[in-house]
C-alpha cells in the first residue's frame, strides 16, 4: 500500500538494507547475498555480450578478415554467451529457495510477536493495522520482504551498466548523454506523475476486489449454502458483485485513461530520443569519424543506455518503497509491550505447592470506553477451589476471566498470585499455571497425539492415552486406522478427521488434562450439545478439577451446582456470592434467573420452590452428581 | 491428485483447452477480443524496426545517400512512433477488460458453488476438487488462466515466426557469387537444407530440456500446495484473535516457530524444491538457456560466411540475424507452450470435471398454489435417508403429516437425524426412499425456487453475511424498510437497532467495509429470525435458536414463541427439552427414526421412553 501519511518512517532505506542482509547472515542463508551478486555479475556480462557481439562480428566480415579468424570471433561469443546464460539461469534457480528462507524468518517473527504480544495489543487497532501491512509485505515472494533482493540485484545491473554505457557514450559525445538523460527522465517523471491517480486511490481498487472476493467466496462456505438456497440469496449476492465489479471496472478505465497520455508521452520522447541520436550518428559516420559497425554499437548502447537510467530510477523508488514495507515490519517487531515478558521475574510452578489467586478492588475498563466493565471486584480462588460464575451476557464475565489469566491488567486495582502482583512476573511464565478450555480454540493442523500434548517433540504418549481416556475420547481416537497419529483440521490436511462438537469439546479436555495445570479454567460448553451428552461433559469436567483450583463459566445455572461457591455476576459487579443453596435462599438475581430457567422443567407448574425438603433432594442429587454417577441420568 | 500425473495425448489437450477458451469467450468475449488484437499487434511490430534499421545500415555501409538515409531515418522513426502509439491503445483497452482476471476466474468456479444441487457440496470429494482447483490456480496459474496465457502464446509464436521466415527467407535462397570459389558451397542445395535442419534440431533441445525440467515441477503440485497451505496456516496461526487465548495458555507459538523455521520444509532453503533446483531442474534449465548460444553461434556462421564471400551486404546480416533469432525464439516458446498446455490439461479436466458436476435433482416443473389461507399441507411417507458415500442410513422410515397452523418441536441426541429431516423437507437433500407430498403431490414434481418459497428457516448454523443490516434480512438490496424493521422488532432486536450507526444500512462485522459493527451471536440469532418472519412463509421452521442466548434472552424468545410464529406451521428443534413446552406435539427422533409423538404431558408419563431419558437429564438439575 501507498503510504500516504507525512510522518517519517521508523528505519531509512539503508538501515532496511542493513536489516534484510544482517536477517540472511544471521539465518544462515549467506547464499542469499553471495547469489545476489554474482547473479547482478553475470547479468552485467551477458549484457556486455549481446552489446558487442554484433558489431564485432560485422567489423570482421566488413573488414573481410580471414575466415578461420571471423569463425573464431563467433566461437567465442557462442561459448562465452552459454557458459554465462547457463550460468545465469542456474543461479537464477537457485535463489529462491534462500529468499523463501529468509522470508520465513521474518514470518516466524512476525507470527510470534502476534502470538506472544500483550493480549490488549490485539484490541489496539494501531497494532493490528501494523500487523495486517506486515503480513502483507510477507505474504508472498513478490511482496517486500521477499522482492527486495531482486530490487536490490537490478539496481547493481543497472547502475555497473549505466556506468560501462555512459563511459562508452562520453568517449564519443557526452551531449548524446544529456539527450537521453533529459528524455528518459522527462518520459519517467511524467508516467509517475499521471500514474500517481492509481497509486493514491490503490486503496480504494483493493476495497472493491476485498468485497467482490467476500461475495464469491461464500460460495464455498458450506454453512451459508442452506440459506442461500432457502432464501433465493444468489440473486442478492450476484447483484452486489455486479455493482462492485462495475465500480471496480470505471475505475480502471479512468486510471487507464489517465496514463494513456504517459504512455503517448513516451512515444514521443523516444521519438526524439532516437531521432537525435540516428541524427548524431549518421552524421559521424559521414564526417569519417566511424565506421557502420561503431554505429551499430553505439546505436544500441543509446538503447540501453536510456533503460538503465529508467532502470535506476525505477529501482530506486521500488526501494523506497520496500523499505517503507519493511519499515512497518519492524515497527510492528518493535510495537511496545505493556506486559512484563523475558524482563519479569521468572515463576515455574511446583506440584507440592498451593497455589491462590486474589484479586483487590480491581477496575476495568475497555479502552475509549465510557464506563468501567468491572467495578471493584473481590475474591479469592482459594487452592483447592471449584468456583462458578454465572451471569447474563454482558455481565463482565469473559473479562473478569481475561483479568485472572493475565490476558489484561487492571485498570485499578490488583491481581495477585500468593499475595505477589501478577505484573511483576514474566507473563509467559503466569500462562503455564492454567489449563483452560475456551469458548474459541484453537485445534492444531498436527496429529491427535500433538493436540493434546500441544508439541510434536517428546510426546508422552502413555499421558496422552490417559488423558483421552478421562475425557472419554480414547475408544473413538483408538477406532480410526491411525490412531493417534490420525491428522486434524482441514484447513491444512485433506486427510484430516473432522470430529464432531462433543467430540472436539473431549479433546479440548484432553488436552487441558494433559497440561495438569494448577489452575483450571472453564468457559460455557457447548451449548450444542443434546442433554445426555452436556450432562457427560459435565461429569467429565467435575472429574478433572478434582484437586485443583478451577473457574466454572456458564449461563446454565444448573450446570454450577458441583461447584464450592458461585459468584452472580451483573453489571461488571459481583451480585452475590455462595453455594448454590445459599443463593436460592438469598431469593436475590440468581434466584430469580434460577427460576426463570427452572420453571419449564417442573412438572407442575404451580410447584412450591421454597419448600426446604426439596433443598435437601437437591443436595442429595448433587452428591450423586460428584461421584460421577450424574450421567447416568435414565435412573 | 493422480490425474496429473497421466499424459494425455495432444489431442485430449487441444480439445480440453479449446473448450476452456471459448468459456472464457462466452464469459468475457471483449476481454478475449482486447488480449487478441494487443498479442498479434506485439508479435509483428519488431519486424518493422528491424527491417528498416536493416536498410538504414545498408545504405550506411554502402552508398551512403544522405538524401535516402535522410528518408529512410524519418521513415523509420515514425513508423516505429505509429507502431507505438496503436500499441499504447490497444493495452490500454486490454488492461482494462483484464482487470480483476483472478476475480473473474473465481467468478465461473462460484457460479457453479452456487446454482449445484446442496447435495454437491457436501461431499468432500468436491469441496476438495473445488480447494484442489483454487490452490494450483493460486500457485502457478495453472487451469483456466494459462489456458488463456497459453492459447495467447500460441497465437504469438506462429506470427512471430511467419514474420521472421518471411525475412529470412531470402537468407537461405541468396547466392554467393561464382567468384567466391570454394564458398560456393554456401550455395549447394543439400548444403542449406543441412544446415536448416541442423537449426531445427538445436531449436528443439531447449524446449526439451526446459520441458523435462518442468515436469519435476508439475509433479511436485500436490507437495506443493500441502507447502503452501502449512506456510499459511503455522505463519500465521498467531494472528487470530480469536484464538489468542489459548495461544498464550498453550503455547502455540512453539510449534509455528518449529514449521516456520524449518528449512527443510517444502520451500526452504534445504527442502525438496531446493534439491530439485540445485539437481536436475537447475541443470536442465541452465542447458536449456545454454542452447541459445550455439544456436547464435550457428547462425552467425552461416550468415556471416555467405556475407563474407559476398552474398548480400551489412545491412543484411543484421536483419538476417536479429530475424532468424526471433524464429527461434518463436519455435522454443512453441513448443514449450504446447508442453506447457499439455501439462495444463490435466488441471484443466479437474476444473471441467468440477464445472460439470451433475445436478441429480429432478426439477419439476409445477408450480406452487400461492394460498393466503396458506393451507399448504406437507406429509413424510416411508422417507429413508442416506447420505451419499454412506451405508447408514440417516433417517429411517419417518412418517409424519404437519398439521396446518401447529407447532411441532422435534428432539433428539446429537446425530439423531433431526436436522437432516429438516434438510429433507426443505428439498436441500431428496430422500434416497420413500416420498414427501405437498399437497399430496410429491414434492420433486415442483418448481424447485417455488417450492423454496413456503420455507423460512433459522438453522442451527444459520449464516448472516457482511452486509447491511437491511438487506441481510430483506435478502435483497431494495427492501421494505418499515416490514424489516418490524421483523427485527418481534424478533428482540429493536433496542439493539436503535444502536446501530446507520440503522438498517448498517454493515454487519467487518469483512466488507471497515466501518461494519460487530455483534454478538444472540444478536446474529436475532436478525436470523427476523430474517425468516421478514420471508413470511407458510413454514417456518426454528433449529436450536436460542443457543448462545442467555437465560432472559431466552425466555423473552419462548415467551414471543407463540407471537412471533402467528397462524404459520411450525416446527422447532431444541436441545433445550424446556421449549418443546410451547408445542402442539412432539415428535422424539432417535437413531433417523421418529420413536415417540404426542405432547409433553403424555410423552413424559411413558417412563422408559427416550423422551424421558432426556428430560431427566435437564431436569435433575432444577429439581
Amino acid at each position: 500500500m501507498f503510504t500516504k501519511s507525512n510522518s517519517t518512517p521508523k528505519y531509512n532505506t539503508f538501515q532496511n538494507i542493513g536489516f534484510m542482509i544482517r536477517l540472511a547472515w544471521n539465518s544462515d542463508e549467506k547464499m542469499v547475498l553471495v547469489l545476489c551478486l554474482l547473479i547482478a555479475l553475470l547479468s552485467v556480462a551477458q549484457n556486455l555480450i549481446d552489446l558487442y557481439i554484433s558489431p564485432v562480428i560485422l567489423d570482421a566480415v566488413e573488414n573481410h578478415v580471414p575466415v578461420i579468424r571471423l569463425l573464431f570471433t563467433i566461437a567465442g561469443f557462442a561459448i562465452a554467451s552459454m557458459a554465462v546464460s547457463a550460468a545465469l539461469t542456474y543461479a537464477r534457480q537457485n535463489s529462491s529457495p534462500g529468499r523463501i528462507s529468509v522470508r520465513c524468518e521474518i514470518v516466524n517473527l512476525l507470527n510470534r510477536k502476534a502470538a506472544t504480544t500483550a493480549y490488549p495489543n490485539l484490541e489496539d487497532n494501531r497494532f493490528l493495522k501494523l500487523l495486517e501491512k506486515s503480513n502483507e509485505y510477507t505474504n508472498c515472494n513478490q511482496e517486500a520482504a521477499g522482492a527486495i533482493w531482486e530490487t536490490l540485484t537490478l539496481l547493481l545491473i543497472n547502475l555497473t551498466c549505466f556506468f560501462l554505457y555512459g563511459s562508452l557514450l562520453t568517449q564519443v559525445q557526452p551531449v548524446l548523454i544529456l539527450v537521453i538523460l533529459a528524455t528518459s527522465g522527462t518520459s519517467y517523471f511524467l508516467s509517475r506523475h499521471l500514474d500517481s491517480y492509481r497509486y493514491t486511490h490503490l486503496d480504494e481498487e483493493a476495497e472493491y476486489a476485498k468485497r467482490m472476493l467476500y461475495l464469491l467466496n461464500q460460495a464455498k462456505d458450506f454453512g451459508a449454502a442452506k440459506d442461500i438456497r432457502i432464501f433465493g440469496l444468489c440473486t442478492w449476492l450476484e447483484e452486489l458483485y455486479e455493482k462492485n465489479l462495475e465500480a471496480f471496472l470505471a475505475f480502471h478505465r479512468k486510471a487507464e485513461g489517465v496514463y494513456l497520455w504517459a504512455r503517448i508521452a513516451d512515444v514521443i520522447l523516444t521519438f526524439l530520443r532516437n531521432g537525435t541520436a540516428y541524427a548524431f550518428l549518421i552524421y559521424l559516420v559521414f564526417q569519417q569519424e566511424m565506421d557502420v559497425p561503431a554505429f551499430l554499437l553505439l546505436f544500441t548502447a543509446v538503447d540501453g543506455f536510456s533503460s538503465w537510467v529508467l532502470g535506476i530510477l525505477d529501482g530506486f523508488r521500488t526501494l523506497h518503497k520496500q523499505s517503507l514495507d519493511i519499515s512497518t515490519i519492524r515497527e510492528c517487531l518493535d510495537y511496545p509491550e505493556i506486559f512484563s515478558f523475558t524482563d519479569g521475574i521468572p515463576l515455574k510452578w511446583e506440584t507440592q505447592k498451593s497455589y491462590e489467586i486474589r484479586l483487590e478492588h480491581v477496575f476495568f475498563r475497555y479502552p475509549n470506553a465510557s464506563e468501567d466493565t468491572l467495578k471493584d471486584i473481590n475474591f479469592t480462588l482459594h487452592p483447592g477451589e471449584k468456583l462458578a460464575m454465572v451471569g447474563l451476557n454482558g455481565a463482565g464475565k469473559t473479562t473478569l476471566i481475561r483479568l485472572i489469566c493475565g490476558f489484561y491488567d487492571p485498570t485499578a486495582g490488583h491481581v495477585l498470585l500468593n499475595g505477589t502482583d501478577i505484573r511483576t512476573y514474566n507473563r509467559t511464565d503466569y500462562y503455564t499455571f492454567f489449563s483452560a478450555v475456551f469458548q474459541e480454540f484453537s485445534l492444531l493442523a498436527a496429529t491427535v497425539a500433538a493436540n493434546v500434548a500441544q508439541t510434536e517433540d517428546e510426546i508422552d504418549q502413555k499421558r496422552v492415552e490417559d488423558c483421552l481416556e478421562k475425557a472419554g475420547l480414547r475408544a473413538k481416537i483408538k477406532s480410526l486406522p491411525r490412531q493417534y497419529e490420525t491428522c486434524l483440521n482441514r484447513e491444512v490436511y485433506e486427510d484430516a478427521v473432522l470430529f464432531s462438537g462433543g467430540e472436539t469439546q473431549r479433546l479440548m479436555l484432553a488436552r487441558a488434562l494433559y497440561k495438569d495445570a494448577p489452575f483450571v479454567i472453564l468457559d460455557e460448553p457447548t451449548a450444542a450439545l443434546d442433554p445426555i451428552a452436556e450432562a457427560d461433559i459435565y461429569g467429565k469436567y467435575n472429574e478433572m478439577t478434582q484437586g485443583k483450583s478451577s473457574i466454572f463459566i456458564s449461563h446454565r445455572l444448573a450446570s454450577t451446582r458441583f461447584c464450592d461457591r458461585i459468584l452472580m455476576l451483573g453489571d461488571g459487579k459481583i451480585l452475590e456470592e455462595g453455594t448454590h443453596e445459599e443463593l436460592l435462599n438469598l431469593g436475590g438475581k440468581y434466584a430469580q434467573l434460577y427460576e426463570i430457567q427452572s420453571k419449564y422443567y417442573r412438572e407442575k407448574t404451580e410447584m412450591n420452590h421454597t419448600d426446604m425438603s426439596k433443598f435437601t433432594d437437591r443436595e442429595q442429587t448433587k452428591f450423586v452428581y460428584r461421584k460421577g454417577e450424574g450421567r447416568n441420568v435414565s435412573e | 491428485m493422480s490425474q496429473n500425473k497421466q499424459r494425455l495425448s495432444w489431442l485430449e489437450m487441444l480439445k480440453v483447452n479449446q473448450r476452456a477458451y471459448l468459456l472464457f469467450y462466452k464469459m468475457y468475449p471483449r476481454m478475449i477480443l482486447s488480449r487478441f488484437a494487443l498479442i498479434i499487434w506485439k508479435a509483428l511490430t519488431p519486424y518493422v524496426g528491424i527491417y528498416f534499421s536493416a536498410l538504414i545500415i545498408e545504405e550506411l555501409a554502402g552508398a551512403k545517400n544522405p538524401g535516402r538515409i535522410r528518408f529512410l531515418v524519418l521513415l523509420t522513426l515514425f513508423l516505429i512512433a505509429a507502431g507505438s502509439l496503436v500499441t499504447a491503445l490497444l493495452e490500454k483497452w486490454k488492461n482494462v477488460q483484464s482487470a480483476g482476471m483472478w476475480l473473474k476466474i473465481k467468478k465461473i468456479l462460484s457460479e457453479k458453488l452456487f446454482e449445484t444441487d446442496y447435495v454437491n457440496l457436501n461431499e468432500t470429494k468436491n469441496m476438495e476438487l473445488y480447494s484442489a482447483i483454487c490452490q494450483n490456480h493460486n500457485s502457478a496459474g495453472w487451469g483456466l488462466y494459462r489456458t488463456l496465457e497459453d492459447c495467447e502464446a500460441l497465437c504469438q509464436t506462429v506470427i512471430v515466426i511467419l514474420g521472421g521466415a518471411s525475412l529470412t527467407l531470402s537468407l537461405f535462397t541468396s547466392q554467393v557469387p561464382e567468384s567466391a570459389g570454394k564458398y560456393t558451397i554456401l550455395n549447394n542445395p543439400l548444403f542449406v537444407i543441412l544446415i536448416a535442419l541442423i537449426m531445427l534440431a538445436v531449436t528443439c533441445i531447449s524446449p526439451v530440456l526446459a520441458g523435462k525440467a518442468g515436469r519435476y515441477l508439475t509433479s511436485l503440485a500436490d507437495i506443493h500446495n500441502l507447502g503452501n497451505r502449512m506456510f499459511s496456516y503455522y505463519g500465521h496461526l498467531g494472528y487470530d484473535t480469536k484464538k489468542a487465548a489459548d495461544m498464550r495458555i498453550y503455547r502455540q507459538d512453539k510449534i509455528c516457530e518449529k514449521y516456520n523455521l524449518n528449512k527443510e520444509s517444502t520451500f526452504g532453503s534445504r527442502g525438496v524444491f531446493a534439491r530439485y533446483q540445485k539437481g536436475p531442474v537447475g541443470f536442465y534449465l541452465a542447458g536449456a538457456s545454454a542452447v541459445s548460444g550455439i544456436f547464435t553461434g550457428i547462425a552467425y556462421v552461416f550468415v556471416c560466411l555467405k556475407a563474407w564471400a559476398g552474398a548480400f551486404g551489412l545491412g543484411a546480416v543484421t536483419r538476417y540475424v536479429a530475424s532468424i533469432t526471433r524464429v527461434y525464439g518463436g519455435i522454443s516458446t512453441l513448443i514449450t507452450t504446447m508442453e506447457d498446455m499439455r501439462s495444463n490439461a490435466a488441471f484443466l479436466n479437474m476444473v471441467f470435471e468440477f464445472l460439470d458436476i451433475p445436478d441429480h435433482m429432478y426439477q419439476g416443473s409445477l408450480t406452487v398454489e400461492k394460498r393466503n389461507d396458506r393451507k399448504y399441507e406437507v406429509e413424510f411417507r416411508n422417507v429413508s435417508f442416506q447420505y451419499p458415500g454412506s451405508q447408514e442410513y440417516a433417517l429411517k422410515d419417518v412418517n409424519i403429516k404437519f398439521e396446518i397452523g401447529k407447532k411441532l418441536a422435534v428432539v433428539g441426541m446429537n446425530g439423531s437425524g433431526k436436522t437432516t429431516f429438516i434438510k429433507l423437507l426443505c428439498r436441500l437433500y431428496d430422500p434416497t426412499e420413500g416420498e414427501i407430498l405437498l399437497n399430496g403431490i410429491d414434492i420433486r414434481k415442483y418448481n424447485y425456487r417455488e417450492y423454496m418459497t413456503i420455507f423460512s428457516v433459522v438453522f442451527q448454523d444459520f449464516k448472516l453475511f457482511s452486509l447491511p443490516l437491511g438487506e441481510n434480512v430483506a435478502a435483497r438490496t431494495n427492501y421494505d424498510r418499515e416490514l424489516v424493521t418490524e421483523a427485527l422488532e418481534k424478533a428482540g432486536f429493536k433496542q439493539r437497532l436503535a444502536k446501530m450507526p446507520h440503522g438498517l444500512s448498517t454493515c454487519l462485522y467487518k469483512e466488507y467495509t471497515e466501518s461494519g459493527v460487530s455483534i454478538s451471536g444472540g444478536e446474529a440469532q436475532k436478525i436470523a429470525i427476523a430474517r425468516a418472519l421478514y420471508k413470511n412463509a407458510p413454514f417456518i421452521i426454528l433449529d436450536e435458536p436460542t443457543a448462545s442466548l442467555d437465560p432472559v434472552a431466552e425466555a423473552e424468545i419462548y415467551e414471543k414463541f407463540a407471537e412471533i410464529v402467528g397462524d404459520r406451521t411450525a416446527i422447532y428443534i431444541s436441545h433445550r427439552l424446556s421449549s418443546c413446552k410451547f408445542c402442539d406435539k412432539i415428535a422424539v427422533f432417535h437413531h433417523g427414526t421418529i420413536v415417540q409423538t404426542g405432547t409433553h404431558q403424555s410423552l413424559l408419563t411413558d417412563q422408559t421412553g427416550i423422551y424421558h431419558t432426556l428430560w431427566q437429564a435437564q431436569a435433575q438439575y432444577y429439581t
